[in-house]
């Protein structure tokens, strides 16, 4: 379904049809021949996702392993809608995302795709109460109990009040993922989400992670250095 | 929580300063408009004479007396102060070539007779309703509009005969009755009194009574142009009174005082109008620089709110609503001062003799409030700007 709208005085075809989604219709990611523009003069492997067609289908379960500099970061920024120096196109369902505009990917991000960055994205002075809190009132998806809940399940439930600039990159890493989990979503993408966890926080973060993607019938991408945090992914991607 | 993001951890010193700009400002462009208007209005309504009109006529000197200069206004002279540029129009006033006397018919007030001078000029500098300034032959009575002077005498008068004296609204009721005449014959018609004049020496009588009396009751005296009434240019008194000098020219001191203080204080307050404008135009320019720096110094902020699916226009709104909240601060307390200090100006004034109007008024109030529009709206055109260009 494409609407007609009006953004900066013209008409143009955009991407906020997310309020006209069938309930349980989730979204797929279509990539085709997508070759950022920085990555275009470095020579790919044969089976290297950059400027093949492929799609991510509802519901999977994919890492992402590559060695540093190879894309990472630049296939979530460009998922994220950070990114725009690409060539190629990429879908969400039959959606151009380069066509959204920056309210229509504000509702994208709200209700059909989630992300952990890299580097985050936390509010330093804010509390993890009220991180989490900024991300579930624009969202209503948790209660109170059920956020310190997964906190705890993350063995951080003592920071509830705690400021994020004083806590560990691995602390934090653990509050971005439940704040990553704090909205519907059809998509979970992690650039590195345990890369300041040990094994066992590693395991348990990402049993949250798997438990919620199966409540939503949703799919994750994981990026990720080459450790597969000892996860039966439904599929490996190569960069 | 937004509000907190935002604007926590802020320097407010700029804002500060920006908001005591804003406030002098507002403050002095509601105070300059209110008092320019009130100072225009001043005088109106309560002399038959339209506004910044006067009356002149030439310097009598020992000239005049040995007859080597005229007192009387030529053709050309008239058509030459027309041209001026700080006169908006001038035109003669027309005197009487006949005999006419004043004298009361009324049980009212005791028997007084006098003769009297009788003038008429272009009802375009008066402000009687053009409907009781009119008379026709036939008509019961004729209008006129007595100098103040003439009413004081007559009280005077009164008084010395023990007899109540006579008010405006009194004397507007007394029948009095013309008596016009020549060496061949004479004539009555009754008179009512439709006003007063403080600016004008004769009596005032419609131009059309005027016809009639110079046509049917001729003297061999011819009447001259002794008098011109003139309608100067708002804020041109200045100009006008530097070419009464030069032509020796005399007006009657009240009217120019009017005029001239109406001039200045216009002035005055037209260039505080300026200062004010400009005031509000740069405290503006210094409260949107610190929406910028708001807006620069959240970038991470606004990015992190936006990545994690806060609508851009949810920022707007939040960015604009903070500074809608600032600027009404500043238009209610400059409002608020402008009412205070109003009562002690105005209370001042009256101490001095000017009695202006002391409501408020609507354009001084207009004004302000459509400077709290500008800033809101581009306040809301800035932030929208910074919050999609982050």
């Amino acid at each position: 379904m494409v609407l007609k709208h009006r953004w900066n005085g013209c008409n143009r075809k955009i991407g906020t049809v997310i309020e006209y989604y069938p309930k349980n219709k989730r979204m797929k990611i279509t990539f085709h021949e997508v070759m950022p523009k920085p990555l275009a003069h470095l020579q790919h492997q044969s089976k290297s996702i950059w400027g093949a067609h492929f799609a991510l289908e509802t519901g999977e379960k994919i890492m992402l392993n590559a060695t540093s500099g190879k894309g990472k970061t630049t296939f979530t920024h460009l998922l994220s809608g950070l990114r725009k120096d690409y060539n190629g196109t990429v879908f969400f369902d039959d959606h151009d995302i380069s066509q959204f505009n920056p309210s229509d990917w504000s509702s994208w991000r709200r209700k059909k795709i989630a992300f952990v960055f890299q580097d985050l994205q936390l509010f330093p002075k804010l509390t993890v109460k009220e991180n989490l809190e900024l991300k579930n009132n624009l969202t209503h998806t948790f209660s109170e109990q059920t956020m310190r809940t997964m906190l705890e399940a993350l063995e951080i439930e003592g920071k509830w009040d705690a400021p994020c600039e004083i806590l560990s990159m691995g602390q934090q890493q653990r509050v971005a993922i439940i704040r990553a989990l704090a909205q519907p979503f059809d998509w979970l993408i992690m650039d590195e989400p345990f890369s300041h966890l040990d094994k066992g926080n590693a395991s348990r973060a990402l049993e949250l992670i798997d438990e919620r993607c199966a409540e939503l019938n949703a799919g994750f991408v994981l990026t990720s250095l080459g450790d597969q945090h000892e996860y039966d992914y439904d599929r490996e991607l190569k960069l | 929580m937004l509000k907190k993001i935002l604007f926590s951890y802020q320097n407010k010193t700029q804002l500060i300063v920006a908001m005591i700009g804003s406030f002098l400002g507002f403050t002095f462009l509601i105070t300059s408009i209110h008092y320019l208007i009130r100072v225009n209005e001043f005088g109106r309504g309560e002399e038959i004479l339209g506004n910044n009109t006067v009356i002149v006529q030439k310097k009598v000197s020992a000239y005049n007396s040995m007859s080597i200069s005229k007192t009387d206004f030529s053709k050309s002279e008239i058509d030459n102060i027309k041209k001026q540029d700080f006169i908006a129009s001038a035109e003669p006033i027309v005197s009487n070539s006949f005999g006419v006397s004043l004298q009361t018919d009324s049980d009212l007030v005791p028997y007084f007779r006098s003769d009297v001078f009788v003038q008429s000029m272009d009802p375009s500098f008066t402000k009687i309703n053009a409907e009781e300034w009119d008379w026709e032959e036939g008509d019961d009575f004729v209008p006129i509009v007595l100098p103040r002077d003439f009413l004081v005498m007559l009280n005077t008068f009164a008084s010395a005969k023990g007899i109540p004296q006579v008010s405006d609204e009194l004397a507007k009721s007394i029948d009095f009755k013309f008596t016009l005449y020549n060496d061949d014959k004479k004539k009555w018609e009754q008179v009512k009194i439709v006003g007063f004049t403080n600016e004008v020496s004769a009596i005032l009588v419609p131009a059309s009574f005027m016809k009639y009396g110079n046509n049917n009751f001729p003297t061999s005296t011819p009447s001259k142009i002794t008098q011109l009434m003139m309608r100067v240019k708002e804020g041109k008194f200045g100009d006008f009174e530097n070419f009464m000098d030069r032509r020796s020219l005399s007006s009657k001191e009240s009217s120019m005082v009017v005029g001239k203080l109406k001039s200045v204080a216009g002035t005055l307050f037209s260039v505080l109008i300026g200062i004010s404008v400009i005031t509000v135009f740069l405290a503006g320019l210094v409260l949107v620089q610190y929406a910028q720096l708001i807006i620069s110094k959240n970038a991470y902020e606004i990015q992190t709110l936006l990545r994690i699916g806060y609508a851009p226009k949810t920022i707007t709104m939040a960015l604009t609503k903070y500074f809608v909240v600032v600027f009404a601060i500043i238009t209610g307390l400059s409002i608020l001062v402008f009412a205070i200090g109003k009562y002690f100006i105005d209370d001042l004034l009256v101490q001095g003799g000017i009695h202006i109007d002391s409501t408020f008024t609507f354009m001084s109030f207009a004004a302000v409030i459509l400077a709290f529009i500008i800033y809101t709206l581009v306040n809301y055109w800035n932030a929208r700007k910074g919050v999609l260009k982050t």
